[in-house]
């Protein structure tokens, strides 16, 4: 294991299927994750992120490869890992019929130290704002991501393995989540969280993996990809878009993939807003839609060279 | 082995001990019931001796003459069909072990607490055998409770004892179809085949012991409902070696269970 690592993995690959029916899921995968650090786990929908994560729970076995935790094999050791370990599933089931209550008093039961356990789950369903009294079926989807968040932190876990845990949540308990986050951090502790939010991803972590097709394709500080980060802007005018403004912004350094459609322009952005408002203020701006990149987006911007001209 | 999952198991299943046991046990106060009137017993004795011996068998007994007692009817009618209503429980309870919880996606949560999937799978087995356990002693306790308090002469233990003999079966079935469960990974399938392998069961039990034959006795002995025949206890001629046959199956069939789901991926 590599000096302060807490997850160490080697060679990792997931295969489905047999003959020609058999496809990739991971490939190859080598990847660490550091002790006290929040790991961003970056890929679009069916790149293998939650492959990865079942792997490293050892809910699948993998096809070749291995992958330790704390320096331990997450299979032959898979019971002290998930001690030390809380998980919470991007699709989260619970027992429908049964209260936030009696699951926390279940689990804890399962991982020892019930009463310290449930203690912690109290006020972290307070800060969350759970009511842990209601039955499962009667939560609303918001609310069982919640209890999920709760089950998965109420030991106080060395690690934290997040499968896309805020999609549902409302804007403040994301944001009280992300807090939760930097406080996890803060006592040294370590995250491990998948997404495909790159604005999530931006504010939390520390250093993302960006995986595609099953591949991991790079590994990176946050900062890195801040710096390669661009925008779509469309802006719509009143009336025609004004004469001349096509060219005059694609002469603009910092504006590329510049179109014209009438009286919208779209364009592509990096860098400070300022020369952009004053090329447009010649014609009757009636708004302005700023859009983020998609994590391809980022990624083919990082790897073709727009990092240098960011 | 912590008895968690056990304790959890029976907290949230106790009710399915009160139902079924009050159900059936209701069955078999009809049945005393019945058994309290020589007059009905003797009509039914009757009309028994009419019927062909596949029909006769499809009651639960060999010889008409098992019917002409109180005992004989009560174990007969009651243990036969007793034992299919609880193959009915055993394949839920089977279910209710990994494939119901697999299906739903609440196992993914499970198996990342600290318990490994061996003690889980033996854990639950072990809470579903209790609560059939407790089903067949409510049962039986209020079958027996019934020909005590409605004064029929007919031995208590016996009675108790045949429907006792339920369990080993009832421990079969539930096996055989979390065996099916996680082998086949898929619920609608183990279903059909555990309600499968207790029809064919079924009809192997009324078909081998209808006709002669080599053919139609390994037919017969290749059904569980063949090792849980009530008329045994009544007549004397039970033999345990028949239950340990049934126990050996269950821990064959527990075995490869086990190994299944500790071996392979975990939903999806």
């Amino acid at each position: 294991m590599a000096s302060g690592s807490i997850i160490e993995i080697k060679g990792l690959s997931k295969t489905y299927g047999s003959g020609s029916k058999q496809t990739a899921a991971l490939s190859n995968l080598d990847l660490s994750v550091n002790r006290g650090e929040i790991f961003g786990y970056l890929g679009p929908n069916g790149a293998g992120k939650t492959t990865t994560i079942r792997l490293l729970l050892d809910l699948i076995r993998p096809s070749q490869g291995d992958a330790k935790i704390f320096g331990m094999d997450v299979r032959a050791d898979s019971v002290e890992v998930h001690r030390r370990i809380g998980f919470f599933p991007a699709e989260l089931s619970l027992w429908e019929g049964r209260s936030g209550d009696q699951i926390i008093q279940y689990v804890a039961s399962v991982r020892g130290d019930a009463k310290g356990i449930v203690k912690h789950a109290g006020e972290l369903a307070e800060r969350l704002d759970l009511d842990t009294t209601k039955r499962v079926r009667d939560l609303s989807s918001g609310n069982k991501r919640k209890l999920g968040l709760v089950i998965a932190m109420m030991h106080s876990p060395e690690l934290l393995i997040l499968d896309e845990p805020t999609g549902g949540l409302d804007p403040l308990v994301q944001q009280t989540f992300h807090t939760m986050m930097d406080e996890y951090r803060d006592k040294g502790k370590t995250v491990f969280l998948s997404s495909h939010v790159l604005s999530e991803v931006q504010a939390i972590c520390d250093r993302v993996g960006i995986l595609r097709d099953g591949e991991l394709k790079a590994v990176e500080s946050v900062e890195k990809i801040t710096n390669v980060e661009f925008n779509w802007v469309d802006v719509n005018f009143r009336d025609a878009v004004p004469a001349g403004l096509q060219q005059k912004l694609e002469n603009m350094p910092t504006i590329t993939d510049v179109s014209a459609n009438g009286a919208r322009v779209r364009m592509r952005m990096i860098g400070d807003f300022d020369p952009l408002l004053r090329a447009i203020s010649d014609g009757y701006v009636e708004s302005l839609h700023i859009e983020e990149p998609t994590l391809e987006e980022i990624f083919l911007a990082y790897y073709s060279g727009d990092k240098e001209t960011s | 082995m912590s008895g968690i999952v056990i304790g959890n198991t029976l907290r949230t299943s106790w009710k399915q001990i009160l139902y079924w046991g009050l159900g059936l046990g209701a069955l078999g106060l009809y049945i005393d019931f019945i058994a309290s009137s020589p007059d009905i017993i003797s009509g039914y004795a009757e009309l028994f001796k009419t019927m062909p011996p596949a029909m006769l068998k499809a009651f639960g007994a060999s010889d008409v003459a098992l019917f002409t007692t109180s005992e004989g009817w009560i174990v007969s009618i009651f243990v036969s069909e007793a034992a299919i209503f609880l193959s009915v429980f055993a394949v839920m309870a089977g279910l209710n072990i990994t494939a119901n919880d697999e299906q739903s996606g609440v196992m993914d949560v499970i198996l990342s607490l600290p318990i490994s999937r061996a003690a889980y799978i033996l854990e639950r087995w072990i809470g579903y055998a209790l609560i059939g356990l407790a089903i067949i002693l409510l049962t039986a306790a209020i079958t027996v409770g019934g020909v005590v308090g409605m004064n029929i002469e007919a031995p208590s233990d016996v009675i108790f004892a045949s429907i006792l003999n339920l369990y080993p079966s009832m421990l079969l079935v539930m096996t055989v179809t979390s065996l099916l469960a996680t082998v086949m990974r898929r619920r609608a399938l183990a279903i059909g085949l555990s309600a499968a392998f207790v029809i064919v069961s079924y009809l192997f039990n009324a078909i081998g012991a209808a006709a002669g034959g080599a053919a139609a006795d390994l037919m017969e002995s290749l059904s569980y409902f063949s090792y849980v025949h009530g008329e045994a206890f009544v007549l004397g001629t039970y033999d345990p070696m028949n239950t340990v046959l049934v126990l050996v199956a269950v821990a064959i069939g527990f075995g490869l269970s086990l190994k299944m789901f500790v071996s392979r991926d975990i939903g999806i």
